[in-house]
């Protein structure tokens, strides 16, 4: 059987395990094990499986995950995230869809904290989330926004994507970051507008704070800042850690968690049973994460081994057309090979055979690399395989579902194909930063 | 007969794209088309530290990996994967490997942690590691104090050994601890790959040729699809593995060196280069560790005796 | 015999609840060594090689030996657009399924586990790093007992499946 049918089989599975309601580690795990048995037998299948499933424990990024969700349950626990919220609704006053945008700003200031995607999903998930749909906001807005924004960790610096892109492509890391910063905006900027035309049109979706606080004049309105305050010190201290050189973006993920704590301790808010639930919560959260992780890392040494890199090479060189839709065709497969394959086994998979055409192409690879930053995130919201869905998942509320929060992000997919398009048409957005550094 | 072969170069590196252009069409060129290899990137198919035991169970065909990822499940891989502050040349260090026993101790290593279903064709280095540093260290008292990137165990402990103080963090957080400086240094890779990563633009005073590290490579085939080959594909795959690597040696060297030239006439990077005595009183330090590392197992101490009893030979130790 | 099946599945809920909770401390003991780090390097300029790795085992563990405590609250992370469509007595049926296929492959992936988890034992593999720890040992074996509860509270949610004594379900098993 050739690699065509093979990966047509394995996407086609993957969808009826999905369909029938399997848990999704398990679904990936099913296939994986399935195919590499079938392929290598049962000695080496076992072998690859397992070689790695235990790698994915090895993974230092990843420890960053619980430091967030921990910080964001205590937050949420201790009612800061209600203050904070509130603050904003009033600061934002009368002026339709404020909160959700300043929730987007918010995202944009964690990105530049978080260099993982999965981090500030939870955390927004659970500090955001039950506060728009308290304030009123509609559902699917709230959700899209949460999963969009959150997304951003990886385009906007630091992001682990744009690392393991440069390593595996050997390109500047330096450049690929500065690159990044301005399509990283501009995605923002696209979530903004979304939400004020959004509103505009229905208004229904995101009602005014009616309370007498938000009918001040501004300058009365200044006051209410004192629920930012505590979260303003905290975000501002963890930034100060990653940015002065005190510490890594992991570990100030963990002085974040510290941190939480001690703003919960300076509200008179710190007691023994939230500490416990929160600690708890995050065990729930986090351990229905890692199968997930485990089942769709499986998959790729297998795909790998059975030829999928041959295979997308032969498709680039059967290609016959000029050379932007060449590296339009590389976009599409990305996203393709996303509905089945976690992100580094897509880097891995692609960038070998993708980074030399693009040059050879006469592109610039942290350009591309740009591209494919961008690309990782439609791969995060898109259905069925969408990671920024699962992590909402595991921290919202029981009652909204997986397909509730794919149906919810599918507008902001549009915008970020719009925002994909726009660097890939106008290369200078990404490029004239790392230029003017030069 | 396509051997598939899983190294531990990533994909954008130099030495793989040198290797994929020059020499994978040389092997089928020297056995008439009776080998192709395809080399697949660090992590393809399995973990790097994985593949000794993923060429026994026959899920790779063979191997072309840094052994100092098994390092934990050998100490000889420790030794025999890069002997910290050792050789000068990876040349000597290849030369021992193919004349001077390293062949027979690294099989030897294999068998230990497989059953004796990996065959090892060839081993050694290709490049020497320079040293990215963000702040100057020009001498071995310079050292002292400097906190260095250094997560294995042989090089922390030569680093220690020296004053510094070793600081173990994950890859994918050099790059920014070298920007924002949580490390005054950190082990990268050859100054052609650091210079394609961008590392010089956060660490502005390497050190090169470095100090440290040399990582050895082991090349590696299955042993039932060795036994089948003839005994004329056996020598080939031999000679051209030492062929390709003393000519990639050469190459990286002398693309090293001319980045390194660029860099240095610039006014942003400053290379800097160890004086001999330095470099001496380094390697005199480092030996002590070795010995150290050389008791925790006896197949490490036999290691470590066939590397000294080979640099005493070519001078780099006096008897 | 459906009487020891009940209390079979009683005794491995509490026994799942019970690790899983544990767990937390494992957790924020992660947390405590990172910021510990920081501190030590930072602060005393004496940089530890140890917080890593114990870090990183830490979270591990924590992530993997939770799996009965998800699984009892079913929390892992499903697709149940299907319920829907077919409506609530045939899901019944597909909850069967989706518990069966599970009980699945987590055997398989425990059978695949178990040789490289026994040979890490026999020969105990260590990192190789600085720290030179029995991290990787460690990881393997804890990964196939995190299968292991994996499969006991699967069997339990089965039992309550068919004595209909199941918790609440919320979207996965
Ligand atoms: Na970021
Ligand atoms: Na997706």
């Amino acid at each position: 059987m050739g690699i065509e049918s093979i990966t047509l089989l394995i996407v086609l599975a993957l969808l009826a395990l999905m369909a029938l309601g399997l848990p999704l580690g398990i679904t990936t795990l099913t296939v994986s094990l399935v195919t590499a048995i079938l392929y290598f037998g049962e000695r080496a299948g076992f072998f690859i499986v397992a070689a790695n499933v235990s790698e994915v424990l090895h993974k230092y990024e990843l420890i960053a995950v619980p430091f967030f969700v921990f910080m964001a349950n205590v937050l949420e626990r201790s009612g800061i995230a209600k203050s904070l919220f509130d603050s904003m609704a009033i600061m934002g006053g009368r002026f339709r869809g404020s909160v959700a945008v300043q929730t987007c700003i918010v995202a944009v200031v964690l990105a530049a904290m978080s260099g993982i995607m999965g981090g500030e999903i939870v955390m927004l998930g659970l500090i955001a989330l039950p506060q728009m749909l308290r304030l009123g906001y509609d559902r699917k807005l709230s959700i899209g926004i949460i999963c969009a924004a959150g997304a951003l960790a990886t385009l906007i610096p630091p992001s682990v994507v744009l690392i393991i892109y440069g390593l595996a492509a050997q390109v500047s890391i330096t450049k690929l970051f500065a690159a990044s910063a301005v399509p990283g905006l501009i995605l923002a900027a696209l979530y903004i507008t979304y939400i004020l035309v959004r509103v505009r049109l229905s208004p229904a979706m995101a009602p005014i704070y009616d309370i007498p606080e938000t009918g001040l004049p501004f300058f009365k309105r200044i006051k209410y800042l004192k629920g930012v305050i505590l979260p303003g010190v905290l975000i501002g201290a963890v930034l100060g850690v990653i940015y002065s050189g005190v510490a890594t973006v992991t570990e100030a993920a963990a002085v974040g968690a510290i941190g939480a704590l001690a703003v919960a301790a300076a509200r008179k808010e710190l007691t023994w049973t939230m500490a416990r639930d929160a600690m708890r919560q995050t065990v729930l959260t986090v351990g229905s994460i890692i199968w997930l992780v485990l089942g769709a890392v499986s998959l790729i040494g297998i795909y790998n081994r059975i030829g999928g890199g041959e295979f997308l090479r032969g498709l680039l060189t059967a290609l016959d057309v000029a050379p932007i839709w060449v590296i339009v065709v590389m976009m599409l497969i990305v996203m393709v090979l996303g509905t089945f394959l976690e992100w580094i086994a897509i880097i891995f998979i692609t960038v070998p055979i993708f980074a030399p055409v693009v040059v050879d192409l006469g592109y610039d690879p942290v350009w591309f690399g740009v591209l494919f930053a961008m690309n990782i995130q439609i791969y995060y919201l898109s259905p069925p395989f969408g990671p920024a869905c699962f992590f909402l998942k595991s921290v919202a509320p029981k009652d909204i579902q997986l397909q509730e929060i794919f149906a919810a992000v599918l507008p902001f997919i549009a915008l970020q194909a719009v925002g994909l398009f726009l660097v890939l048409f106008i290369p200078e957005l990404a490029l004239w930063l790392p230029a003017m550094l030069d | 007969d396509t051997l598939n072969i899983q190294t531990s170069f990533n994909a954008g590196d130099f030495s793989t794209q040198y290797l994929t252009e020059n020499w994978l069409p040389k092997i089928s060129e020297m056995t008439e088309g009776r080998i192709e290899i395809v080399l697949t990137p660090n992590g393809s198919v399995v973990p790097a530290r994985e593949t000794p035991e993923a060429v026994a169970a026959g899920v790779l065909d063979g191997d072309f990996t840094s052994v100092n990822y098994f390092s934990g499940l050998e100490p000889a891989y420790a030794i025999m994967g890069d002997l910290i502050s050792g050789y000068e040349t990876p040349e000597q260090m290849l030369d021992f490997c193919r004349e001077g026993g390293g062949e027979a101790v690294m099989q030897k290593a294999a068998d230990a942690v497989t059953g004796g279903e990996v065959k090892v064709v060839a081993c050694g280095p290709y490049s020497r590691e320079s040293l990215p540093a963000r702040v100057p260290i020009r001498t071995f008292e310079d050292l002292k104090g400097k906190k260095i990137r250094s997560p294995e165990g042989l090089a922390a402990a030569v680093f220690q050994a020296a004053g510094a103080s070793p600081v173990s963090i994950p890859f994918s957080e050099v790059f920014g601890a070298l920007e924002k400086g949580i490390v005054d240094a950190a082990d990268a890779s050859a100054y052609v790959n650091n210079d394609a990563t961008g590392i010089h633009d956060v660490a502005p005073y390497p050190l090169y040729p470095g100090i440290h590290s040399m990582p050895s490579m082991q090349f590696t085939v299955n042993k039932e699809k060795w036994e089948v080959l003839s005994e004329a594909d056996r020598k080939a795959l031999r000679d051209w593995w030492y062929e390709a690597m003393y000519a990639m040696a050469a190459e990286v060297a002398k693309q090293d060196a001319a980045l390194a030239a660029r860099d240095d006439a610039a006014d942003d990077i400053q290379v800097i280069d160890w004086a001999k005595e330095d470099r001496d009183q380094l390697r005199a330090v480092a030996r002590e560790q070795w010995e150290i590392f050389a008791e925790k197992s006896g197949l490490a101490k036999e290691a470590l005796d066939a590397n000294i009893a080979y640099m005493t030979k070519i001078g780099l130790f006096q008897e | 015999m459906k009487r020891s099946l009940a209390i079979y599945a009683g005794l491995i809920d509490r026994f799942s609840v019970f690790i899983g909770q544990a767990c937390s401390i494992l957790l924020f003991t992660c947390i405590a060594v990172s910021a510990w780090e920081v501190v030590m390097r930072y602060g005393f300029d004496r940089p530890t090689v140890w917080t890593i790795e114990l870090a990183m085992a830490l979270c591990a563990s924590a992530w993997v030996l939770s799996v009965g405590y998800v699984t009892q609250r079913n929390r892992h992370i499903s697709i149940t657009m299907l319920e829907l469509l077919v409506g609530p007595r045939v899901w019944r049926l597909f909850r069967l399924f989706q518990m069966l296929i599970s009980i699945g492959a987590i055997f398989v992936l425990l059978l695949a586990l178990w040789d490289p988890a026994v040979k890490a034992l026999s020969r105990v593999e260590h990192s190789g790093t600085a720290m030179n720890s029995i991290q990787p040992t460690i990881l393997k074996v804890l990964l196939a007992i995190g299968c292991v509860l994996y499969l006991l509270q699967l069997l339990a949610n089965v039992i309550h499946w068919a004595q209909g004594t199941e918790s609440e379900v919320d979207g996965g098993h």
